[in-house]
């Protein structure tokens, strides 16, 4: 069911014009991905030092809580290009990226590290008037950088994956991997 | 100088077998790379836009470049291993691909300037050099970086 609606609404998105102006342009297309994979640069960059300073890989002698809360404005200025620019690119090829099992595993990866980054940030400001200038945080804490930082490698290898056509519904695939992409026609032909 | 040798050399070389061989070897590498260049860009933009006074104002611009210095460093590596085992899949394609050749030169241009330029000139006391130079040297920084990385991903629309 909840295939069919995607399916419907990347149909839609589809027959739109400029998703198509979008898919078809020489430049804007590349210039689009371009900005995606630079705004990867502000916002995954500014994560690797705030998960360093957590690890007690780097900045140890400066308080976590200033490098959290100093880079945090750049690092969501960074996302919210990333997020703007990711969905230009979902726009202009909208039904074979919701039939693609990378980008929905991209998406899963995505929900997981915002929860891990939510739950870490309430960790954070829970606890760290205990260990703020400790050069290694605790434990919890550092389970939880790298597991960030572990999620966002998942976040790039599955988003720079959405571009093979390995997995695209229209080879021929076990039923479960149908399932998983939501090719919703080729499961019906397989039954 | 030309490299055609050397092109066709890593075109027949082992890593040039496994990352023909093997499409997902070539996608795993690839995720290293970019992990490389968002850590290697994360430095290069703490570091810079600590010298414009723009981020970490409270922190002592030696501190936060000799920090940022280390990492972008493994960045770099990283950047550099992955990107050797990435060219060999597609070497004879890259010889004739004229924006491989810009980000090379952008990369040669980047290490020289980090290593002969900014690291010795950031080395000392940043108060006793002009605040235009550390300005210049930040905004020069950034720029070579981001031409590295925009050229990369150009070579892919080339």
């Amino acid at each position: 069911m909840l295939n069919e609606i995607l399916l419907s609404l990347a149909r839609w998105l589809d027959s739109q014009s400029w998703s198509t102006q979008i898919h078809e342009s020489i430049y804007l297309y590349s210039w689009i991905e371009t900005t995606h994979v630079l705004s990867l640069m502000i916002f995954l960059g500014m994560l690797c030092v705030i998960d360093l300073r957590m690890l007690g890989w780097a900045f140890d002698k400066v308080p976590a809580s200033t490098i959290a809360n100093r880079l945090d404005k750049p690092m969501m200025i960074g996302f919210a290009i990333m997020l703007i620019s990711g969905f230009l690119l979902y726009y202009a090829i909208p039904v074979r990226t919701t039939q693609s099992i990378w980008f929905r595993t991209k998406v899963i990866l995505l929900i997981l590290a915002g929860i891990n980054a939510f739950l870490f940030r309430a960790k954070m400001q829970a606890s760290a008037s205990s260990w703020d200038l400790d050069p290694i945080p605790p434990k919890r804490i550092r389970v939880g950088a790298g597991l960030s930082l572990l999620l966002w490698s998942g976040v790039v290898i599955t988003g720079r994956a959405i571009a093979y056509d390995w997995f695209d519904c229209r080879r021929e695939l076990p039923y479960v991997m149908y399932w998983a992409a939501g090719c919703v026609d080729e499961m019906a032909a397989f039954q | 100088m030309d490299l055609y040798p050397l092109f066709e050399w890593l075109d027949t070389s082992l890593l040039a077998d496994i990352s023909k061989a093997y499409g997902g070897t070539f996608a795993v590498i690839q995720m290293f790379h970019l992990m490389g260049m968002a850590l290697m860009g994360g430095m290069v933009l703490v570091g810079d836009l600590r010298l414009l006074n723009i981020l970490l104002k409270d922190l002592p611009s030696e501190m936060v470049i000799d920090n940022t210095h280390k990492w972008f460093g493994v960045g770099l590596t990283i950047m550099i291993m992955s990107g050797i085992f990435m060219s060999s899949a597609v070497a004879m394609k890259l010889y004739y691909n004229s924006m491989f050749a810009a980000k090379m030169a952008a990369l040669a241009t980047g290490i020289i300037f980090v290593y002969a330029i900014r690291k010795p000139l950031l080395a000392g006391d940043h108060t006793e050099l002009n605040p235009w130079t550390l300005r210049i040297v930040a905004v020069t920084s950034i720029m070579i970086w981001f031409t590295v990385a925009a050229s990369g991903r150009w070579i892919g629309f080339s």
